[in-house]
């Protein structure tokens, strides 16, 4: 069969087909090897992993350290370890459809409703929230301090300010749309004053900065980048408070149904700590650079 | 030893050799030799089954065989024109092909058994790194590597040709010990004249990958002019024309055997001059060979040289002296053509 | 340009100090590394030599196919294997999403056509009389295989430590198939990626450094192991 495939190099001897160990060794070894690695796989496998909860947050999430902070408390409590991905809630939500995650945290309610109505997600639980901030110039050029949000973002564009979105269907974008829409405004995608940098929170408002724009941020992030800038930062708070700006942080264990292999007890273990006294707690006395990010608002 | 029948080996698309029918005796020692590219070192490969021949047979020892097989391996070796070595030291080297056959009993001492015969001390050689020889040295250590083993068959291309004179003494010297301490054939493709000439039993002539018998006569290419009806001629650079009967289609080489060649006195006279089938030309070189009556005489007629082989009674006959000028006398319609 | 010198000052700390998430980076780096890195010499080294010694139908265009796998982007290779990795897909059930095992898998495939292109070509380039000369001595295809391939050992070498170079830096496998997971499978050079997102980048800075004096000792060891052979 292999007669006329193959030839010797380096001087040709043909009819490598009569030799039939020339075609069959490769191949054993290949199996020979795809064997040894599969089993070596099983046990890695089997080196306990069956006790870890694996849950997808979002990266505004982690990066305030509530987690490093409030996890260590669970696990003492319930026993339960727990290990988390942070990335954008487009994919936190993606994994957890894929099953690859076992419970989300994320802050985009709308999406999450979705979620469940498609049955990726199951037991939604309101855990904490924090509020968006409107940050802008020091000068305000858009004059929108002390303004309502669809006020203020009329006043953007309407001046032609500059506004950096994060563009990156993060929770932080899609509060961002939700927002223009409020303000009867269509989202300025293709407006030259609008900018998209599809990146995370602190570049974007780097970004903001760099450009003497307005961006959205979350207060955790702005709090954040206010300490770095070591009291002098370029851009400010200029509009907070209104209700539109209330971000919702909730857990969501995956659907078993959806899911069967998701762990799912240890799942509702955690949603059940998140929302309880001792969680709750803590979430409020969290505080970043001396103020406090998140408000705990679990139902009692 | 070796029955070659009937082999044409093709490199891609090109016809590189082509050999009829040919033997090799046992424990012979045989020369081979035609000008570069005549096909020296693929006839060697294939009689050291490094390859498959495209078309055609090869026996061995009476039976018909190819490369790797237990018949070949092991008792057939090639070593090639450039002087090659595997990156570890001497002993290394030559110690190879006996590891790779488990054939480990008093390896030491066969090793250094093998140096001393090639001229290397195995004292100062032995651990000596591939990179720190001359050619000469490391071309004798790869015939040490192949001594060792005792091959049946030592197939030696161009063996003196890349290497200091020493050492060319040496490996014939140890060459020719293997033939008569074990009985190996040897077969030589070479230019070497020692060898050829004092050494050989018989020389094998290559030509365009055609082997002749009878001995390599003068090759003659072209270009060539029409002359008389049937008949195609040469100018020479002197002036002189070879007369040549038409070849068929394709064939564009014409031999000039040197056996149908005789030599005469050579002739003042202008009409004889221009005579066909004659040439005028001067003696080069006489060279007796080993049988103690046969010599050879080469003769330069304007770019072409002829080898006669005639007896030495007739070298005193004519007074034959190398600068003599003498004729040839030739019969056109004996010419050959490849 | 302060955040460079910051870099240099906090690299110095954090591996004095023996910084523990460093450490844990570190050894997360080194350990995918060397299993990627085993499987794909174990696997390349020997279809580099098929590929360079036989001669074949379509040979050249395996070869060109090989190249080409050379340009592979690590987010391609990273979406890839998540695929291969998630729940639902062919692999789910070995669980290797988000597990160093995981990123091994995809670093070896990132480094795989690296050993399979440069073994391939230091076979091609090594000299006839090293052919002519193992057969002439009796070698069988086996021994002409292990034989030739020491002969080249040092492509080979040169092979792997591209290899390694490619293997160490590369942050879109570890991120796409590994999940940065603080403990578990933040390697070096997901934690810089992080940093940098988060505007740290000092820290970036600093992690590179200690990255490179990761890539600096294997290197000054497979130095040393080029003196030796």
């Amino acid at each position: 069969m292999f007669n006329f495939l193959v030839m010797e190099g380096r001087g040709t001897v043909r009819n490598i087909g009569r030799d039939k160990t020339l075609v069959m060794m490769p191949c054993l070894y290949m199996i020979a090897l795809l064997v040894v690695f599969s089993v070596t796989l099983q046990f890695a496998k089997a080196a306990g992993e069956e006790e870890i909860l694996l849950m997808a947050t979002t990266t505004s999430t982690d990066n305030t350290g509530l987690l490093e902070y409030l996890m260590p408390a669970f696990t003492e409590k319930t026993g339960i370890g727990i290990k988390w991905i942070s990335t954008g809630t487009g994919k936190a939500l993606k994994l957890g459809e894929n099953c690859d995650v076992d419970v989300l945290l994320v802050h985009a309610p709308q999406a999450e409703i979705d979620f469940i109505d498609k049955g990726f997600g199951i037991d939604r639980r309101e855990i904490m929230y924090n509020d968006f901030v409107l940050i802008g110039p020091t000068d305000d050029p858009a004059n929108i301090s002390g303004k309502t949000v669809s006020e203020a973002l009329q006043a953007v564009r309407s001046s032609s300010n500059i506004f950096v979105s994060r563009g990156d269907e993060s929770g932080t974008h899609k509060m961002e749309r939700a927002l223009w829409q409020g303000a009867d405004i269509p989202t300025p995608e293709q407006e030259t004053w609008y900018r998209q940098s599809g990146q995370g929170m602190l570049p974007t408002i780097t970004m903001a900065a760099e450009l003497r724009g307005y961006t959205l941020t979350d207060r955790g992030t702005y709090i954040k980048y206010e300490s770095a800038a070591a009291g002098k930062p370029s851009l400010v708070i200029l509009v907070e408070g209104d209700t539109v700006l209330l971000n919702q942080y909730s857990v969501m264990p995956v659907n078993p149904k959806h899911c069967p292999s998701v762990k799912y007890e240890k799942a509702q273990a955690f949603s059940d700590w998140m929302a309880g006294e001792e969680a709750q707690q803590l979430i409020g006395e969290f505080k970043l650079l001396d103020k406090q990010l998140f408000t705990p608002n679990a139902a009692r | 030893m070796y029955h070659i029948q009937n082999v044409d080996h093709y490199y891609g698309t090109k016809l590189v050799l082509s050999i009829e029918d040919v033997s090799i005796p046992e424990a012979a020692i045989i020369g081979l030799i035609g000008p570069n590219g005549s096909g020296k070192s693929t006839l060697l490969k294939l009689m050291g089954f490094l390859e498959e021949p495209t078309y055609g047979s090869i026996f061995f020892k009476g039976r018909k065989t190819g490369p790797f097989t237990s018949d070949t391996r092991f008792k057939v070796t090639l070593l090639p024109q450039e002087p090659y070595l595997m990156q570890r030291n001497v002993f290394e080297n030559v110690a190879y092909g006996l590891k790779i056959r488990g054939d480990i009993k008093r390896l030491k001492s066969r090793v250094e058994d093998a140096l001393t015969q090639v001229g290397l001390t195995p004292e100062s050689f032995s651990r000596r790194r591939w990179s720190a020889l001359s050619g000469g040295e490391a071309q004798r250590v790869a015939l040490a590597a192949r001594l060792v083993l005792k091959p049946e068959v030592l197939l030696l291309d161009e063996p003196t040709a890349n290497v200091d004179t020493g050492s060319a003494r040496l490996i014939r010297k140890a060459s020719l010990k293997a033939r008569d301490e074990w009985g190996t054939t040897l077969v030589v493709a070479t230019h070497d004249w020692q060898w050829l000439f004092e050494t050989c039993d018989s020389v094998l002539h290559l030509l365009h990958g055609r082997l002749f018998k009878g001995g390599l006569g003068c090759a003659v290419y072209g270009p060539w002019k029409f002359g008389w009806e049937g008949f195609l001629q040469k100018e020479l650079e002197d002036g002189q024309v070879l007369v040549a009967p038409t070849p068929e289609e394709g064939k564009q080489v014409a031999i000039l055997d040197p056996s149908r060649l005789k030599i005469v006195l050579s002739s003042k006279s202008p009409l004889l001059k221009w005579k066909i089938g004659s040439l005028n030309g001067f003696v080069t070189r006489l060279f007796l060979e080993s049988n103690g009556q046969t010599v050879q005489t080469a003769i330069k007629i304007a770019e072409l040289v002829v080898t006669i082989r005639i007896q030495r009674e007739q070298v005193e006959l004519l007074k034959l002296y190398p600068g003599k000028e003498v004729g040839i006398q030739y019969e056109p319609q004996e010419i050959e053509w490849l | 340009m302060d955040f460079i010198q910051e870099g240099f000052v906090q690299a110095y700390a954090l591996l004095v100090s023996l910084d523990p998430a460093t450490y844990s980076a570190i050894g997360a780096t080194i350990r995918a590394s060397t299993l990627a890195m085993a499987a794909s010499l174990l696997l390349g080294i020997p279809l580099g030599y098929v590929l360079g010694y036989f001669d074949f139908l379509l040979k050249k265009q395996l070869r060109i196919i090989v190249d080409t796998l050379l340009s592979l982007p690590t987010v391609f290779i990273g979406l890839v294997i998540y695929a291969l990795l998630t729940r639902n897909g062919p692999l789910g059930e070995a669980g290797l999403l988000f597990t160093i095992p995981g990123i091994a898998i995809g670093q070896a495939i990132l480094s795989l056509p690296i050993i399979i292109a440069l073994t391939a070509t230091s076979v091609e380039a090594s000299d006839r009389n090293l052919h002519i000369t193992l057969m002439s001595l009796g070698a069988n295809r086996k021994q002409i295989a292990i034989s030739t391939l020491w002969e080249v050992r040092l492509g080979i070498l040169a092979a792997a430590v591209t290899a390694t170079g490619r293997v160490l830096t590369e942050v879109g496998i570890s991120l796409m198939v590994g999940g940065n997971i603080k403990w578990h499978t933040r390697t070096i050079t997901t934690a810089i990626a992080l940093e940098t997102s988060k505007g740290e980048f000092g820290m970036g800075i600093a992690l590179g450094l200690v990255l490179l004096l990761i890539a600096l000792t294997v290197n000054i060891l497979l130095a040393g192991l080029r003196r030796r052979i």
